[in-house]
C-alpha cells in the first residue's frame, strides 16, 4: 500500500476518489488521452499535473479541450514525489490518500475500467472511436537530465513563485476555489490579473519569502501572501499589513504550531495600533468584534487562509480543536486610542507612540462583562473581577493569562477615578481569587491537584487562592463604542514560554 | 481559460508507512514518552507495570517533554533515538 504524498490540489481528506494526470505538453500520447479524461471529470475528481510552463499548459489545455483544474508543477516537485516513469500517467488516489492504482500510457482497457471505478454507466473508450487501443508515451520530464538530473543547476536558481491553476471556462471558479481553497465561505478567485493588482500594495518582489506558517511550515511567500488577501476580499493597501502580520505569528514565542494543532478554542486575536488604524480604515469603535469594517473582516480572514492554506491546519486533520472558535473566520480588532486614559498597547509594549504596531493573542473567546448601574471604578473593576476568575476553568490558579478588553464607558469612569493602566492591572490582580472552600470537595476537578502550589489570600472578607501568577498576565486594551457599559474579558490558551507568548510587531 | 495563482502550500508531503509492529514484547527495549499532559503519567505507569511484568520485556525507558503545547525539542528525540528502542509509546492525551 502507498499513500499518496500530498500536494497543494490534493485534500488529505476527500468526499470522492481523485485521478491525477500527469502530463507533458508536447506529448503526443498526453493529448490523445486528455479529451477521454473530461468524461471521468464528469463524475469525479481530475487533477491535472503538467510539467511545463504555464504559456505551454494553457495552450495544451485549450487544444485538447481539457475541463478538468491543471496545476503547473513547478520544478517538477510533484513529479518527483510520485515519480511516473513515463507520462501520461494515471495515479487513482482513493478517499483516504491510498494509491489504489497506477497506470502509464494511453490504454483504453484502463479508461474504461477507471469509468467503471468512477461509477459511469458507459465505456469512455469504445473499441472503434479511431484511436488505437494502447499507446505507449514519453520520458517523464523530471526523469530527463536536463530537468530532474544532477545537470539540472540553471533550473533551481528559479525564483520560488507560485504554481498556476489553470481553469477551463465552463468551470464555476467561485465553486471550485470555495471548495479547494476556502474556509467554508465562497472566496474571491486569485486570478493572475488580481493578484497581480494586490502585488502593487507592496515593494516587496512577488518571490520574496515572509515566513514560514506553522504546523505544515509551508513557504509564505509574497506572491501567496497576495493571492489569499485577493481570496479574503483585500484592498492592496492593507497588504503590507497582513506582511508584518503573518512575521508577527510566525514568532516562535507565539508559538502558532501549538496554538493551531490544540484542541483548545485558542485562536489568534490581531490587535493593531497606531495611524493605520485611521489611514487603512480599521474599526475600534462599536462592534469591533464583529462585521463593521471591511479592513477589519478581510485582513483577519486573509491571515486566517494562510493558516490552513499554507500553515496547513486545515479543521479535522491538523486543527483538532473540540469546538473551534469563531475567531477562524477573522479576528480582528483595533484599540480606540482616541477614548482610551492610557497609552496605547502597543506603546506599552514598547513601541514608538507615532507608529504602528500589531499585537497577537491566542485567545478563547469573548466573555461580556456588563455593567451599567456601579457609580465608582472599583466596582466596575470587581464585575471584570468575577468574569477573569473563569478563566480557563475556574479553579485553574497561575498558569491562564487573560486580555481585559475596556469599553470607553468603563474606561471614562476609570479615568474620572484617577486609575492608571498599571493600577487598574493590579486591582484586578489583587482581586480575583477562587474561595478556598470550592476545593474542599477534593473532587479531582481540573485545577484542583495544583492547589499546594496556589497563594492563598483574603479577597473580600473571603479566604481566596489568587487566580494569577503576576499583575502582568492581565493585558488590557480599550475597544468598542461609546455607547453601552460592555466590557470583555478573553481567556489564554497555555502560557509562558511552554505554551504561547503576546508578541507586538511594527508594521513596515 | 482561467488561470489561477496557486494560493496553496505548494510543498509535498511524503507519506511514510507505519514502522513494522513487533512479534512480540519479549526482551525489547521500549520508551514510554509522557507529552506532560495531566493524566498521562497515571496511564503510562500503568503500561510500565504490564510491560514489566506481564510482558517480560527488557527495559523501560521513560522520557517527559517539557510541554505539551510545543514539539519534542531535537536533544529529546536524538536522545530517544540513541537508545535504540524497538517501540516508543506516546501518552497524547489528558
Amino acid at each position: 500500500m502507498r499513500i499518496a504524498p500530498l500536494f497543494s490540489l490534493l485534500p488529505a481528506r476527500a468526499d470522492a476518489p481523485s485521478l491525477l494526470f500527469f502530463f507533458e505538453t508536447d506529448c503526443p500520447t498526453c493529448r490523445l488521452i486528455a479529451p477521454y479524461l473530461n468524461r471521468l471529470h464528469e463524475a469525479g475528481n481530475v487533477i491535472g499535473i503538467s510539467q511545463d510552463s504555464e504559456g505551454a499548459t494553457a495552450e495544451f489545455a485549450r487544444q485538447t479541450g481539457a475541463r478538468f483544474p491543471v496545476v503547473v508543477d513547478r520544478d517538477w516537485e510533484i513529479s518527483k514525489a510520485y515519480d511516473p516513469q513515463t507520462v501520461p500517467a494515471l495515479f487513482l488516489v482513493s478517499k483516504d490518500r491510498v494509491i489504489e492504482e497506477a497506470v502509464v500510457g494511453f490504454d483504453k482497457a484502463s479508461l474504461n475500467h477507471f469509468a467503471a471505478r468512477f461509477a459511469l454507466a458507459q465505456e469512455i473508450a469504445p473499441e472503434f472511436d479511431g484511436n488505437p487501443a494502447s499507446k505507449p508515451g514519453c520520458m517523464s520530464r523530471h526523469l530527463e537530465p536536463i530537468a530532474g538530473g544532477p545537470d539540472a543547476v540553471l533550473l533551481e536558481t528559479q525564483p520560488a513563485r507560485a504554481s498556476r491553476i489553470i481553469l477551463d471556462e465552463a468551470e464555476d471558479d467561485y465553486e471550485y476555489c470555495m471548495r479547494a481553497f476556502g474556509d467554508a465561505l465562497p472566496v474571491v478567485p486569485p486570478t493572475a490579473a488580481r493578484v497581480e493588482r494586490m502585488l502593487h500594495g507592496t515593494v516587496l518582489s512577488a518571490d520574496a519569502l515572509v515566513a514560514k506558517i506553522p504546523p505544515c511550515y509551508g513557504a509564505a511567500t509574497v506572491e501567496k501572501v497576495a493571492a489569499n488577501a485577493v481570496m479574503a476580499g483585500c484592498e492592496p493597501r492593507l497588504l503590507p499589513v497582513l506582511i508584518s502580520l503573518v512575521r508577527a505569528a510566525c514568532d516562535e514565542r507565539f508559538n502558532l504550531h501549538g496554538i493551531q494543532a490544540t484542541t483548545h478554542f485558542a485562536a489568534p486575536l490581531v490587535i493593531l495600533n497606531g495611524p493605520l488604524r485611521k489611514e487603512l480604515g480599521f474599526t475600534c469603535a462599536g462592534n469591533v468584534f464583529s462585521n463593521v469594517a471591511r479592513s477589519n473582516s478581510t485582513l483577519g480572514r486573509a491571515f486566517q487562509l494562510m493558516l490552513t492554506n499554507i500553515g496547513g491546519a486545515r479543521p479535522g486533520e491538523i486543527d483538532m480543536s473540540t469546538q473551534g472558535n469563531p475567531g477562524k473566520f477573522s479576528w480582528v480588532i483595533a484599540e480606540n486610542e482616541e477614548v482610551s486614559p492610557w497609552e496605547p498597547l502597543h506603546v506599552e509594549r514598547g513601541l514608538s507612540a507615532g507608529g504602528n504596531g500589531i499585537t497577537l493573542f491566542g485567545g478563547d473567546g469573548v466573555r461580556g462583562v456588563s455593567e451599567h448601574t456601579a457609580r465608582r471604578g472599583t466596582v466596575v473593576l470587581k464585575a471584570i473581577c468575577a468574569t477573569l476568575a473563569t478563566v480557563w476553568s475556574w479553579r485553574v490558579c497561575l498558569a491562564p493569562e487573560a486580555l481585559v478588553v475596556i469599553c470607553p464607558e468603563h474606561a471614562a469612569t476609570l479615568r474620572r477615578d484617577g486609575f492608571t493602566k498599571q493600577q487598574v492591572r493590579e486591582f484586578l490582580f489583587a482581586n480575583t481569587g477562587i474561595p478556598v472552600r470550592a476545593y474542599d470537595d477534593d473532587d479531582g476537578g481540573e485545577g484542583t491537584q495544583l492547589r499546594a502550589s496556589y497563594e492563598e489570600v483574603v479577597i473580600g472578607g473571603e479566604r481566596c487562592y489568587r487566580k494569577f501568577r503576576t499583575p502582568e498576565a492581565i493585558q488590557i486594551v480599550v475597544a468598542g463604542g461609546t455607547a453601552g457599559k460592555f466590557s470583555s474579558v478573553i481567556g489564554s490558551w497555555a502560557t509562558g514560554p511552554r505554551g504561547s507568548q503576546m508578541v507586538t510587531y511594527p508594521v513596515e | 481559460m482561467k488561470i489561477l495563482i496557486n494560493p496553496m502550500n505548494e510543498s509535498t508531503a511524503a507519506a511514510k508507512p507505519a514502522a513494522p509492529r513487533l512479534d512480540s514484547l519479549d526482551g525489547k527495549r521500549v520508551v514510554l514518552l509522557d507529552i506532560s499532559k495531566p493524566g498521562g503519567s497515571v496511564l503510562l505507569d500503568r503500561l510500565e507495570h504490564h510491560l514489566r511484568h506481564r510482558y517480560q520485556v527488557a527495559e523501560v525507558i521513560r522520557e517527559k517533554k517539557p510541554t505539551f503545547a510545543k514539539p519534542a525539542p531535537g536533544s529529546m528525540i536524538d536522545r530517544i533515538l540513541a537508545a535504540r528502542p524497538h517501540a516508543v509509546i506516546e501518552g497524547l492525551a489528558d
